[in-house]
């Protein structure tokens, strides 16, 4: 895709031509890297202060509201003071691998916006094996965080670590069991080729949450158990604040710190992106088709969608986490493998009957047959 | 499970939940071995907090003791100024104004709401739901200000004065009163609502940790810690003291209703279920209170006759004792506190076994300990 | 567990979860659920009887040592020297309010009712010998040097009118002045004569407010009866 785009350009700016295709493509290709991870940076950034804000509203209470305009700035405030902390690597702590697993944490988690369609023709790369892609990197996650949790040298960092490991792992099979039916229905794991399946009807009930009811299940099902991958509460145990003072980061301090920190707002979007993508129309504008459009008009209006969407799923993962209490490390594995793995089995299961029994045809799809 | 045993050998950990720790309510350290998730031993280690109050007790005189007995249990300092005003008082044979006796109650019972409070707040982010502790705070920032506006301090207040109080109620503080309760009591049920029956809450408390009535009473369990075990005992109503016996209310015992007997979401439902009664209380009292003086005649010096006296009186947290032998002259010749919290950990260690490490926190939280009436 | 206990769950933990969903968004969403005091442009009112900082109005202060004595933790400390009409004049008086533990003791006993508590409480020091409020600002030795100056010509007046009595009667025994000390504290062990305490904390020095010397708050014989003593606490050494 972008050797293509490297030839397009080259079309439109004729000087260019004396340069090799491949310096292009490597060229673009960096470019597109950095606006996507700059983008994830930023948008981390102030999820860390709308979370901050969510929370004082629902606790009675103001967030931040000194550092800039209405404490827009505070993100800043709190990386510049992050990069200026001082860099402690606890004495018996294993140095290498102490300093590698922020990056891999990090990396697990915002190596997978490269897939996220953002918009009609907006995707770093469009993959044809993108919800894989998505599933395989994220896990690189479990690594980093063992990792960190070994490596500190401290027994909490270590209960931590492998209850995160524990947890994460049990959850990559609910959400993708959950997912698959998403795959089923469009036939492909390119998550362009699933959000273009949800077209029609008005761009609201293309969506594959109403496709049938066996979707509109697994939509919950995949946002539970995402809500798990992300360490979020009620499933935070390995960073309980409260029992284990911050579990497998206690020893972070600084911008590794913020390495972890940073990840856990990138692995909410990508789960969001993910569940929006696959079940709430992705980048569809409801009444509008998006793809008609020029294409300039075409991406806005599509990325506008598409954000607005995710983010108010971050946003509900926010509202969540300040109602509701933590579950306990052994409820959560029960949860994972009593509730989670039959109920997503079992949808997956009616999902394929479905589709058999009904050539692939959603519920909007037979009342709109109805009216002719 | 003995095969099981020796085919995986596994080791304990030695874990130290240290006295910095965010949910130990204070500086207590507790040294675990785990074996795993698993709990072998949770042993407390106190003493971080030791003031020596009751070596001080000796140096000072009864008057002087009063703001000291604030520093006991601060989240009810009414209740610990009043224990030690009345324990005096018995040894002494002090009559004390029926309105100064009731504006004491009124007092101990606001305390007891705001201490409740802070249990029930701190219980539920040692859980991890962060937003119930806020508006407890809220709350009982209500109840400080209520108390700034009688003796002009909001936390160790200094108001009970060994004969009566130290001055009269301020203007409309009665009404004032009446209002926070107005106030109050519709956000109980929603205390319900957002918490107390949320499944995953109840999920983590149910059967953890559960107490029988005859281990509770062995062990010496008191206050809401005993009543969670299904014992209905209260010394507002089988000792009374004060102007209880004039006053109406329900002993809140627990039943078990969302698991065993003496778990843990007995012991906080207990708790919340105290709450209500003392705004019952309240607004009896409120209604009772006679005019009158406030203060008895006490001398200025201060000299019981020698003696010695107990007097126990039931606070937030459970029966505060005051054993207290005087010899004659202005100092007391000892004194000696019973606090319900230190007596409460002595059950630590046995109803820890087994548990997991997550459910330290709640066993800790459910007993609403303070550290400065354990080390004293 | 049955099929129906297994929904059931299920259905108790969505549906609880809603309810307190529902409370936090109003919560969320109401702005007049907001109750933060955005200080230090909002400030709290303090009530009428708020404990604050200490304040001794010295015109009033009759040296009785009330409140020396009754402070649980010791924190003021009185100094007075006997004037010429065998009134007490004040020569120092200090609060260390970094002690003080504002229970109000002092200022209930206080007869001629000059200790009061102010609304004051934001006063934070880089040192702590900062924290020690001294409510005499003339220098000590100063306001003891005109005491015993106007002692001494009292005395001497005395003994003018003793003069001209034997002149007139012989045989009359001296009654005059008996030789009153300017200052009591002779009978104590360190002469206050020099030196205000200020220094031995100005340096920052807590541990300078010497414990030992310092007797208990009550004596064993604690009536009020003698507010002529001038204090012995440390000779004006505050702790």
């Amino acid at each position: 895709m972008m050797e293509s785009l490297a030839i397009s350009l080259v079309h439109a700016v004729p000087a260019l031509s004396g340069v090799p295709l491949w310096t292009l493509t490597l060229l673009l290709m960096v470019v597109v890297a950095a606006v996507v991870l700059t983008f994830a940076l930023l948008y981390a950034g102030l999820a860390t202060y709308v979370e901050r804000k969510v929370a004082g509203d629902i606790q009675a209470r103001i967030g931040p509201n000194r550092v800039g305009p209405v404490g827009l700035l505070q993100f800043l405030a709190d990386g510049i003071k992050l990069l200026l902390k001082e860099d402690i690597i606890p004495a018996q702590a294993d140095r290498f691998l102490f300093a590698l697993a922020p990056y891999l944490v990090f990396i697990g988690s915002f190596a997978a916006f490269v897939v996220i369609p953002f918009g009609v023709g907006l995707i770093a790369s469009d993959l044809n094996i993108g919800v894989y892609y998505v599933m395989a990197i994220s896990s690189l996650v479990v690594v980093g965080v063992m990792l960190a949790g070994w490596s500190s040298n401290n027994k909490w960092a270590l209960l931590g670590g492998m209850r995160a490991a524990a947890q994460i792992v049990s959850y990559e099979v609910p959400v993708g069991m959950a997912i698959l039916p998403a795959v089923l229905i469009a036939g492909s794991l390119s998550l362009q080729d699933i959000v273009r399946s949800q077209a029609g009807f008005l761009g609201i009930f293309g969506w594959n949450l109403f496709h049938n009811p066996f979707t509109f299940a697994s939509f919950f099902l995949y946002y539970t158990a995402a809500l798990a991958e992300t360490n979020r509460t009620p499933f935070d145990i390995p960073e309980a604040e409260s029992e284990l003072v911050s579990g497998y980061h206690v020893e972070y301090s600084g911008i590794r710190f913020a390495f972890f920190f940073l990840a856990e707002y990138g692995d909410m979007f990508v789960v969001s992106a993910l569940a929006t993508a696959c079940f709430l129309g992705g980048w569809h504008v409801p009444f509008l088709s998006v793809e008609a459009l020029p294409a300039s008009w075409g991406n806005l209006f599509s990325l506008g969608v598409f954000l607005g969407k995710t983010l108010g799923l971050v946003l509900l993962m926010m509202w969540v986490r300040w109602t509701l209490p933590r579950l306990r490390v052994d409820q959560l594995m029960r949860m994972a493998w009593k509730y989670l793995v039959p109920l997503t089995f079992f949808n997956l299961l009616g999902v394929s009957l479905w589709l058999l029994l009904f050539r692939g045809k959603g519920i909007p799809a037979m009342i709109a047959s109805l009216f002719g | 499970m003995k095969a099981h045993a020796e085919a995986l050998p596994t080791q304990e950990m030695l874990i130290n939940m240290g006295p910095q720790h965010p949910s130990t309510h204070g500086v207590l350290r507790v040294i675990l071995r785990t074996d795993g998730e698993v709990v072998v031993n949770a042993r407390p280690d106190m003493g971080y907090l030791h003031r020596a109050l009751e070596k001080i007790g000796e140096r000072v005189t009864y008057a002087q003791f009063m703001p000291f007995t604030d520093r006991l249990d601060y989240l009810a300092s009414m209740n610990c100024n009043a224990a030690w005003a009345w324990t005096v008082e018995k040894l002494a044979g002090i009559e004390v104004p029926e309105r100064a006796e009731y504006i004491r109650v009124i007092v101990c019972e606001l305390n007891r709401i705001s201490s409740h409070l802070i249990a029930f707040g701190s219980f539920t982010a040692d859980m991890g739901a962060f937003t119930p502790f806020l508006y407890a705070i809220r709350e009982r920032e209500r109840v400080n200000d209520l108390f700034e506006d009688i003796c002009g301090n909001r936390l160790t207040y200094n108001y009970v004065r060994i004969g009566g109080v130290s001055a009269d109620l301020p203007d409309r503080f009665l009404e004032k009163t009446k209002e926070f309760l107005d106030y109050f009591e519709p956000k109980i049920p929603e205390y319900n609502n957002l918490i107390s029956y949320n499944k995953i809450f109840v999920h983590r408390l149910a059967n953890v940790a559960a107490i029988s009535g005859g281990e509770a009473v062995a062990y010496g369990l008191t206050g809401p810690n005993l009543r969670g075990s299904g014992v209905s005992f209260d010394l507002r109503r089988n000792e009374p003291y004060s102007v209880y016996p004039k006053l109406d209310f329900d002993v809140c015992v627990g039943t078990g209703e969302r698991g065993t007997v003496g778990d843990c979401f007995d012991r906080y439902m207990v708790r919340i279920n105290e709450m209500r009664e003392s705004v019952k209380i309240l607004r009896q009292a409120i209604a009772q209170t006679p005019d009158g003086p406030v203060m008895a005649k006490v001398p200025r010096v201060f000299k019981p006759p020698a003696g010695e006296v107990y007097f126990r009186a039931e606070n937030p947290r459970g029966e505060t004792g005051i054993y207290l032998i005087s010899d004659g002259t202005v100092n007391p010749y000892r004194l000696k506190i019973r606090a319900p919290s230190f007596v409460t950990m002595n059950i630590f260690e046995k109803v820890t076994k087994g548990l997991m490490i997550a459910d330290i926190v709640a066993v800790i939280g459910s007993f609403d300990i303070i550290l400065p009436e354990i080390d004293r | 567990m049955g099929l129906k206990e297994y929904l059931g769950d299920i259905w108790e933990a969505v549906a609880t979860t809603a309810k307190g969903m529902r409370i936090t968004a109003r919560y969320g969403v109401d702005p007049r659920e907001t109750i933060t005091l955005q200080y230090p442009e909002e400030r709290w009112e303090p009530s009428e009887r708020f404990r604050g900082f200490l304040y001794n109005d010295i015109k009033k202060c009759t040296s009785c040592s009330m409140c020396v004595k009754v402070c649980p933790v010791d924190c003021i400390a009185l100094e007075a020297v006997r004037g010429a009409d065998k009134k007490l004049v004040l020569v120092s008086y200090e609060i260390n309010i970094g002690r003080c533990m504002y229970c109000g003791l002092c200022v209930e006993v206080c007869p001629p009712k000059s200790l009061t508590h102010t609304s004051g409480y934001e006063k934070a020091t880089v040192s702590r010998g900062e924290l020690i409020l001294h409510f005499v600002t003339e220098e000590a030795v100063e306001i003891k040097a005109r005491v015993a100056k106007q002692v001494a010509e009292a005395a001497a007046k005395a003994e003018a009118a003793k003069e001209a009595k034997t002149t007139d009667v012989s045989p009359e025994a001296p009654t005059g002045a008996k030789g009153d000390a300017p200052s009591v504290p002779e009978k104590k062990g360190v002469p206050p004569v020099a030196q205000p305490a200020a220094p031995a904390f100005a340096a920052g020095n807590p541990a300078a407010g010497d414990d030992g010397e310092k007797k208990p708050a009550q004596e064993p014989k604690g009536e009020p009866a003698k507010p002529e003593e001038s204090p012995e606490e440390g000779g004006g050494k505050t702790i």
